[in-house]
Parts: structure tokens; sequence; C-alpha cells
């Protein structure tokens, strides 16, 4: 195996084969009401694979560890870096981001467990369908309301402070990880969960955005809403990017109580 | 770059563009229902009324350090309070069986899932619901056997002590009583934290762990103060407190607190 070159021609370490071999187990089912089942593949090790390259392998040599052939794995991924959102999946019981998921790093005594998320239902093996956060964000019309028939000539100016303020919440990937590890997302109470309250923070901030405000926190009073939240916490602590999702969390849960009150004496 | 693998779906992935319902977690019902009502209310009776009681009840059994005489002197001032059955109902039990009711409802809707995630923030989640259901249960017989059987304590307060003091000397209430002091002062400490962060109080995650700091002591010392008074009803100095004062030694007592226990086997 050769090494590969940058256009610069610094050299890039290829991955090279330890001589070692892992197991990875992986829950499947073969279609959204199947009965799910466990199919494990012992894996040569080679450094700096992730649980994506382990699929990819899978894909190429589908063989079961007791030699039973069988079909590829299902599963979501595109940019292996950690900021499309695609490939989030239980890995050794945890939600994360496949692609970041080193096997070196998260082997526990040579073996990966692999599921599909939790709280979303299974199109196939670790394939999930995560429409609720989209049917979320259009709840709380996270956008930016543009549309018209006419030019509405360039935008407002944007501080650096304003910017500061919203670049980390702009920074979410739609993984649905804070979801899935959040106590209260649950099919009981059907919290909206944190990446939504995340992005109507950030376009209640935004100059043009916040004309939707008042509307979004209507929504967020409503069933499911941000009073669900109870405040564990773990939906920053496991979110890939960091977002401040506890500070968004508290900032507009006080601006939906101040709504509130506002509604009280003046509706 | 792999994009959705290979095989195909055979199943379109949701019944939602069909118009059925959607699998799993429902999406936000957003500007629908009073749900955000009934948790803020939640979230505020555990405060203001309830949490201002409880400060109230643990630093006026701490009385009881002063002996029988003062304690009774506590019990007779709060029930010679004007309107007291009325602020009884208003600002104690309606309150708290409101709080206690949303309370475990929303224990039922949480899916605690510590052990996949044994976070900090997640042991305090589990630990708010777990504490809140010992005090419930706690609360429910505390106010049975001291509240509403036995000796009627708002008409004869001098029995105060005495009716404490017997309960107190069985090991088991004595252990009941402890671990029902620490679970209350957890979940008022705890609570008072989750008020501030909810209500967008704290909001900043310095302001958050610094809070958390204050609310972690001010609940150690409550707890204290709590854990202090009971000892006072078994403690050697005031063994065999008399079963009722009259009024003139209540009034006394409150003046020169005397070892009551010998005035009882005089």
């Amino acid at each position: 195996m050769q090494a590969a070159e940058t256009l610069t021609g610094a050299a890039i370490p290829l991955s090279k084969p330890t001589g070692k071999t892992y197991r990875i187990e992986i829950k499947r089912q073969a279609s959204p009401d199947a009965e799910p089942h466990w199919d494990k593949f012992d894996l040569p090790q080679r450094t700096g694979m992730n649980v994506i390259s382990a699929m990819m392998e899978i894909a190429g040599n589908p063989v079961t560890t007791d030699g039973r052939a069988t079909t590829p794995i299902a599963y979501d991924a595109n940019c292996l870096e950690e900021v499309c959102g695609s490939c989030a999946m239980r890995i050794n019981g945890k939600a994360r981001m496949a692609c970041s998921a080193l096997i070196d790093k998260v082997q526990e005594n040579g073996v990966v467990r692999v599921e599909p998320l939790s709280k979303m239902p299974v199109i196939r093996d670790l394939s999930v369908d995560r429409s609720v956060l989209f049917e979320n964000l259009k709840r709380v019309q996270a956008w930016v309301p543009l549309d018209g028939s006419y030019d509405l000539g360039s935008g407002p100016r944007i501080t650096p402070q304003q910017q500061e303020e919203a670049y980390p919440l702009s920074r979410c990937i739609s993984c649905t990880i804070c979801m899935e590890v959040c106590p209260q997302f649950n099919e009981e109470t059907n919290f909206v969960g944190a990446a939504t309250i995340a992005q109507a923070k950030l376009f209640n901030e935004h100059p043009t955005g916040k004309v939707l405000k008042t509307e979004r926190l209507h929504a967020l009073m409503g069933d499911g809403g941000i009073h669900e939240c109870g405040f564990s916490g773990n939906c920053v602590t496991a979110c890939p990017k960091m977002l401040p999702l506890t500070r968004a969390i508290s900032e507009v849960s006080r601006d939906v109580m101040i709504q509130a009150a506002k509604d009280i004496f003046t509706r | 770059m792999a994009t959705t693998v290979s095989t195909p779906v055979s199943a379109p992935p949701t019944g939602a563009r069909k118009g059925t319902r959607h699998k799993g977690v429902q999406p936000l019902r957003a500007g629908q229902g009073h749900s955000f009502l009934l948790r803020r209310l939640h979230s505020l009776t555990g405060i203001v009324p309830i949490g201002a009681f409880l400060i109230e009840h643990i630093v006026s059994n701490f009385e009881a350090l002063k002996g029988p005489a003062a304690y009774a002197a506590q019990v007779k001032f709060l029930n010679a309070l004007p309107f007291v059955r009325v602020l009884e109902w208003a600002f104690i039990f309606l309150p708290l069986i409101y709080h206690a009711g949303y309370g475990m409802y929303i224990w039922l809707r949480g899916k605690s899932n510590v052990i996949y995630y044994p976070w900090a923030g997640n042991w305090l989640y589990t630990a708010q619901r777990w504490t809140g259901g010992i005090a419930l249960a706690y609360i429910i017989q505390h106010v049975w056997r001291q509240r509403f059987s036995g000796v009627n304590l708002p008409d004869h307060p001098g029995a105060a002590f005495h009716k404490v003091q017997m309960e107190l000397l069985h090991p088991w209430m004595f252990a009941i009583y402890a671990i029902a002091m620490i679970a209350t002062c957890y979940h008022f400490a705890y609570g008072v934290w989750l008020f501030c962060a909810k209500w967008g109080i704290t909001s900043g995650e310095r302001a958050r762990r610094g809070f958390g700091w204050v609310c972690g002591v001010a609940g150690l010392l409550l707890c204290t103060i709590g854990l202090a008074s009971m000892w006072a009803f078994v403690s050697p100095k005031y063994r065999n407190a008399p079963a009722d004062l009259t009024p003139a030694q209540i009034t006394e007592g409150t003046q020169a607190p005397a070892p009551i226990g010998q005035a009882h086997t005089r």
C-alpha cells in the first residue's frame, strides 16, 4: 500500500493492518415491522478505522462469524467528517456519530456493539426515520421568512456580537442525538427536543427571522413543548457539535414565560 | 463516500405521507393543550408555597432544641395565626396535593436512561424523581399520624413535643424520618436550581454551575437543621417529656426553658 499525497505533496498516513481482528455486533431488522436480531462479524483491524468503514468492509464480504452469507448492512452516512448528521447510531449503548467512532477507541475487549437509535422508527437495520425533527422544525417555523412577490432589498446588518451568539446554534447537524439521549423525549411526552428549541432560538435572534418570534413561542407552549424539558443536561453532554443547548432551552423558556404573561394581560 | 447503503428498502419509511399516524415520537402540538400552564404551576408551587413552608417547618422545629415548652410555644404561635385553617389548606395541603399528583405524572412519563448515560445531570434528574416519591410516601404517613390522628395539636399545642417524641423513639421511625429529611431537602434544593434553570433566571452554563453550589450548600444547611431538631426529641436532655403542658407552662417555658422532664416525674 502506497502513501497518498495531497496537492502540496504532503504524505497522508494510510490505514495499516494491525494483524488483529475485532468483532462487530449489529442489531438488524429487514423491515420497519420485522423482529430485530443480532448479526456478528469478525473483521481485520486496521489503524484509523471507524464504524462506517467497518460497514463498508462488511458490504464487501457480508458473511457473519458463523459463516452465514447475509445482506450488507443498511445505514445512513454521507460526509464521514461529522458535519452531515446522517450516521447517528448507538455504539456500545451510547448514541454518537458512527463516522467519528474510531474502532481503536470504541471497542471493548475487541467487541463493538452497534444498534439503531432507539427513539426513531427503524426503516431497516441501522437506518431510522428521523422525520419528527423536520416536522418539529416546521412547527416552530425555524426559518427566515423571505418569500414574497417583490424585491426585499438587502438584509439588515448583523453585528459581530450577534454572529457570535448565532454561530454556535447554527452548527446543528440535525443528527437527533440530543433527542435520543433525552429521558423526556419519548412516546409518552412527545417532547419537541433540544435541537428544535435551539433552532427556534437561532431564528428568534435573527434580525429578519425575529418577525416570527411570537408564533414560535406560542408553538413551544403547546403540548410536548419546551416545558417538558427535565434539565437532565444529557443533550448538551452528548451533542457532537457542542451546541449550547441548555442555555438555549433556558433562554427560550424565559421568552415563552414572558410571552405567556403578556398574553394574560394583552390578549 | 457512502450514501444510504445498497439493499433496496422494501417499505416506505413512514405512514405520514399516506395520512396515517407517524410511528414513534409525535411532533410538537404547536399551540395545543394546557400542559404548559400545568407544568409551570407544578414548578412554581414547588417553590411557593411548598418550599417556603418547608423552610418554615424545619426552622420552626428547630425550637425543639430549646425544650418542650419552647416547642409548644412555637406550635401555639403558628396555630394562632389568623385564618390558620384556611392558610393550612390554601398554602400547604392543596398545593402539595397538586405538586405531588402532577409530579408523579411527570415521573411516570419520563424514561430514565442513567444506566446508558451515567452523567452528573442525569443522576440529579433521576434522583429528583426518586426523592419526590420518597418525600410523598413520607408526607402521607407524617400528615396522617401527626396532624389528623392522635392528639389534635392545634387544640393541644402543649402535647406537641411528647407526640413527636413518641414517634421518633422508635428506631425504625427515626430512620424513616432521617431518610425523608435528606430526600426532601435534596428535592427542594435541586428543585430551586431547576426552577432557576427552567424559568431562564440562570441561563448561562457558569451561572448554573455556581448556583448549583449555592443550592447544594443551602440544602445541606436546611437538612442539618432538620436532623438537629430530630436529635432534640431523642436526646437524653428531654427524655420523658410530659404528655401535655398547661398554657402557663408554655408561657413560662419560653421565658426560661426548664428541664421539663423532671417536672413531669415530680
